[in-house]
């Protein structure tokens, strides 16, 4: 079955990975009486998920590379007070553009963070476990003093919609636009790829595979705008109102995920960082500027950090320090579900983000069966080991 | 004839130990040079030195009548240097494409990876080596000794080596593979490429080098014509690390 | 624009110093301060009544952060012991992990004060704001507002004592009423780490499970009550009363707009201010007994009596925030910002 599947051109692991979590979907939906599935509920939880999954991209690629970042849920913290710091106590809240400039500095934050923990990984050659270990410390603690411990509230009114609340989504026109421009993409790429392979008289899969592929996942991608703009906004004034549409947390999601996703298949940077993960030797022998590139996924990862701490405070409304404990085991979890390899050289990010999917349906599913915070904890801890011990075994029959 | 590389002196010391220690020998085109002696001689190191992992300590090289000094591999290879190591320096996670072009990838007009290009142009190379190596969709941990060893002979053919360095490149393949490595050595020399030959088997070495520069203990014994010498003489030479009384 | 860069600068040089023994205050009796964990918002109002508190007594204050950790709590008892403490003001990272230290005091003689966390020993002082009075408070404020309906508790963190008590105050008030079937609890869950961002998704949750039929929302403090009011806010729903606790500056001005009802005020400074003063006169050779103030108290997990000191706490209202101004705690300013003057609380006007 599985030579089938790739001879077709189907990542085994990827579509294994896929029917998993339709089978979590199945099993929640039984479980909560159809709650689960219900727009809402949906909708609800394509945003719960946006954090971690914004930040796996980013553990995709430094675990590709034999790195590791144990500082991501600090780093949150940390990035999150000083957007709402530059908000409540710098510009003022409710000044012009002030929340695009809390954005742009809160990023730029996240990216100085990501480049004291790359220089000593890289250029020093300390172990990342370690230096990352100290960043969880420091970058909680500088947290903590951003406002001496304090809960900076309320934020800008413009900025808090996106974090996907009231105001936070595009509606339905905007979403069914984005719906069909993203399956013509689909298909165009499908073609072109077709196209140039063609022209060298390349092994190509067979039509309908490629097809089915790409219908697919058309069929997903419009499944998708369809449920979210069934869910009409909550208390919109008369009348019959309109469909949310695609949430702008999960537009920031998109935007992220498809960017990294052509930069690691299809760019020389996404290249050398495989190379570099699978035989570190070969790949600066190779005349790759090694110590550049793991700097530059610790500053990838600093930024992504502040994308996730603005949706994180936009959703909250407030900046406090205690944001993001324990997301970097949720990102680490989510990235290795998703087939990522801590030997290094093998990950993908649409494998990280049904990982997050996956962690996140379980959360959001058990809370919505009433099942306590410790029962929860050990279940999404036993999927975890499952997960990874699925993966060992795929691992060694290739190896084989 | 101008040599096409030159070591004139070269030394590089780790520390206190004096793993290339004053080594002079030389490359002409067209020809098989092979360097011989025991592990820990300095063959690897001076290999290196000429491949632009480190900078020698004292000495020079020179390239085509040039004095060069390389910073990086990058530079090395830019001087028409192309390096086979031991442990052939390939990524197992990549595909035979993706390796050859390692650092030199080909870029369509977008930036984008041109991978069709590569496999095309990475097919056309590696199936004038091994005319049944046409799977250029798998990766290198699911290679053979031999494709392996292939594609990395392949790197140094595409980017049009003037200067080969091949460490032990047999040393892992069986006798229908390592056969084939030598025809390509010949090959190779037959169109003017210069190639340093690191290997341990004198049959191979008398088979396919001119001449062979023997060290020890980081120092040149001699060099000597494999026209003019013996399989005794070469190993009394290497072990004794004397030169050959005529 | 405010020096908080200066604050910022003196705050992570007082963060390096804080490795280092701080500064004697005055000549006299040590006392030493074990803090469970220093980071989390409120311990530094504690902190600078206490000082000056055993400033005023003639003590000198010597103090060391747990940061989380149990083991680390016992070695700082040790370590303040070796240094000379005559009487300890623990605040329990774990009200069972800390009674090797507790033990190592006693045999050294040292007297202890139990600071706002149990810890269940006869011979300890135990001083707090009175934990199941803050829940009763809370349940009453909402009670008041809201005497039927879909009820919600949105729970401390399950590793926190502390979150038991508080939901037991606040059912013990709500008792009668879900007795009488006015009241019906339509959702419960512990909130990790009391992460106001895991409360928002729970509350989510619970919004999707019963069709936004919620009347009102228990939180247990104000960090939580804010991801509460975030996830009301987001169904439109912002307004149904919410309870919290600790007085946060946020939850103030939440209080003015009308998203939450209530947060129990336990004025920090107070209890710094009692414990500064009790530990001073225990440093002096003072019993536990001997402390006036302090009643027999037994309400426990393991029903020992201990000598305890029960400060009260104070429910804030929209009614009476003048009670925080007043008292210094936060300005009309802060409190007020952006409040719509035609809803305005009576402080506010």
């Amino acid at each position: 079955m599985r030579g089938w599947l790739e001879e077709a051109g189907f990542d085994p692991r990827f579509t294994s990975l896929v029917v998993a979590l339709a089978l979590i979907w199945a099993a929640l939906a039984f479980a909560t009486d159809g709650i689960f599935l219900t727009p809402r509920n949906l909708y609800n939880l394509s945003i719960q998920t946006c954090v971690t999954a914004i930040m796996s991209c980013g553990m995709v690629y430094l675990i590709v590379a034999r790195q590791i970042d144990l500082s991501v849920g600090s780093q949150i913290a940390f990035t999150g007070m000083v957007i709402a710091f530059v908000q409540t106590e710098w510009l003022g809240a409710e000044a012009p553009f002030a929340w695009v400039a809390s954005i742009a500095i809160g990023i730029a934050a996240g990216m100085v963070l990501g480049a004291f923990q790359g220089w000593w990984t890289a250029y020093r050659g300390l172990p990342a476990f370690l230096v990352t270990l100290a960043g969880y410390l420091m970058f909680r603690g500088a947290a903590f003093l951003v406002a001496d411990g304090q809960t900076l509230a309320p934020l800008s009114t413009a900025y808090q919609r996106i974090g996907g609340g009231i105001g936070g989504s595009i509606g339905t026109a905007w979403s069914w636009a984005l719906g069909a421009l993203a399956c013509a993409g689909v298909i165009a790429q499908a073609v072109y790829a077709r196209r140039s392979r063609a022209r060298y008289n390349a092994a190509m899969a067979p039509v309908w595979a490629d097809a089915l592929k790409a219908g697919v996942t058309c069929a997903a991608l419009l499944a998708f705008v369809a449920v979210v703009c069934a869910y009409p906004e909550p208390g919109a004034a008369g009348g019959a109102p309109e469909g949310k549409g695609i949430g702008i947390p999960v537009l920031i999601l998109a935007a992220v995920a498809v960017v990294l996703a052509i930069v690691a298949r299809r760019t020389r940077f996404g290249r050398h960082v495989f190379a570099y993960g699978g035989n570190p030797e070969a790949a600066f022998l190779s005349g790759l500027r090694t110590k550049r590139v793991v700097l530059a996924l610790f500053v990838l990862m600093g930024a992504l950090s502040a994308l996730a701490a603005v949706i994180t405070t936009s959703r909250l409304n407030s900046g406090t320090h205690s944001i993001g404990q324990m997301a970097e085991l949720y990102v680490i979890a989510a990235t290795v579900i998703g087939g990522t390899s801590f030997a290094g050289g093998i990950g993908t990010i649409p494998g990280a983000l049904v990982g997050a999917l996956m962690i996140q349906s379980l959360d959001n599913g058990m809370v919505l069966m009433d099942v306590s915070s410790a029962y929860r904890q050990i279940f999404i801890g036993l999927i975890l080991i499952a997960a990874v011990w699925l993966d060992a075994i795929y691992t060694r029959r290739i190896a084989r | 004839m101008t040599p096409l590389v030159e070591f004139r002196a070269v030394s590089k010391h780790f520390g206190g130990i004096h793993a290339v220690d004053g080594v002079s020998c030389s490359l002409h085109e067209g020809e098989v040079v092979g360097l011989l002696g025991h592990n820990g001689a300095g063959k690897s190191t001076l290999i290196k030195v000429l491949a632009g992992v480190f900078p020698p300590d004292a000495g020079e090289i020179v390239v085509r009548g040039e004095a060069r000094s390389f910073e990086s591999p990058a530079e090395a290879r830019e001087a028409g240097i192309e390096t086979i190591y031991q442990t052939l320096a390939l990524a197992e996670n990549l595909d035979a494409p993706a390796n050859l072009f390692l650092g030199r990838e080909l870029l369509t007009p977008w930036r984008t990876l041109d991978a069709d290009r590569m496999e095309h142009e990475a097919l056309g190379v590696i199936s004038r080596l091994n005319p049944v190596f046409r799977d250029m969709k798998k990766p290198v941990r699911a290679m053979s000794g031999g494709q392996r060893q292939t594609v990395a002979i392949a790197r140094a053919l595409y980017f049009n080596a003037r200067i080969l360095i091949m460490d032990e490149p047999c040393a892992a393949l069986g006798p229908a593979e390592s056969r084939m490595v030598l025809d390509t050595i010949r090959r190779l020399k037959a169109e003017g490429i210069g190639i340093f030959l690191i290997s341990h088997d004198m049959g191979d070495v008398f088979e396919v080098c001119d001449r062979v520069t023997v060290m020890k203990n980081g120092a040149v014994v001699d060099t000597v014509r494999v026209a003019d010498v013996t399989e005794e003489d070469v190993l009394a030479m290497i072990i004794l690390g004397e030169k050959r009384r005529k | 624009m405010k020096s908080h860069t200066k604050q910022f600068a003196a705050a992570l040089i007082a963060l390096a110093a804080a490795a280092f023994p701080p500064a004697a205050l005055a000549w006299g009796e040590i006392v030493g301060v074990s803090w469970s964990n220093f980071q989390e918002e409120r311990w530094k109002r504690d902190e600078v009544a206490m000082r000056a508190a055993l400033g005023a007594a003639g003590a000198r204050y010597i103090a060391a952060d747990a940061q989380g950790s149990n083991e680390k709590q016992l070695a700082d008892v040790e370590a303040l012991i070796t240094k000379g403490a005559k009487a300890l003001i623990i605040l329990a990272q774990d009200a069972n992990a800390v009674r090797p230290a507790v033990a190592r005091a006693k045999e050294a003689g040292i007297p202890v004060i139990a600071y706002d966390r149990l810890i269940e020993d006869p011979d300890v002082l135990y001083l707090t704001f009175d934990n199941v009075e803050v829940g009763r408070l809370q349940a009453r404020a909402v009670l008041a507002v809201k005497p039927r309906g879909n009820y919600v508790f949105i729970k401390g963190s399950p590793t926190d004592p502390n979150a038991d008590l508080l939901n037991a105050g606040q059912r013990e008030v709500l008792k009668p009423a879900l007795d009488r079937g006015d009241i019906r609890i339509v959702g419960e869950q512990y909130t990790e780490g009391w992460a106001p961002e895991v409360a928002q998704r729970n509350m989510e949750q619970i919004l999707t499970k019963n069709g936004n039929k919620v009347d009102a929302v228990i939180a247990s403090n104000d960090g939580t009550a804010g991801g509460v009011v975030a996830a009301l806010r987001a169904q439109n729903m912002a307004g149904i009363p919410v309870s919290g606790q600790d007085g946060d500056i946020a939850a103030l001005k939440r209080i003015a707009k009308g998203e939450q009802t209530v947060t129990v005020w336990k004025d920090a400074r107070a209890l710094g201010r009692a414990a500064g003063g009790f530990a001073a006169k225990l440093a002096e050779g003072a019993k536990v007994a001997d402390i006036k103030d302090a009643k027999p108290w037994s309400g426990g997990p393991k029903k020992v009596t201990m000598r305890s000191v029960f400060l009260t706490p104070i429910a804030v209202t929209r009614d009476n925030l003048d009670v925080v101004i007043d008292a210094g705690w936060a300005s009309r300013a802060q409190i007020c910002s952006g409040v719509d003057r035609a809803k305005a609380p009576a402080a506010c006007k």
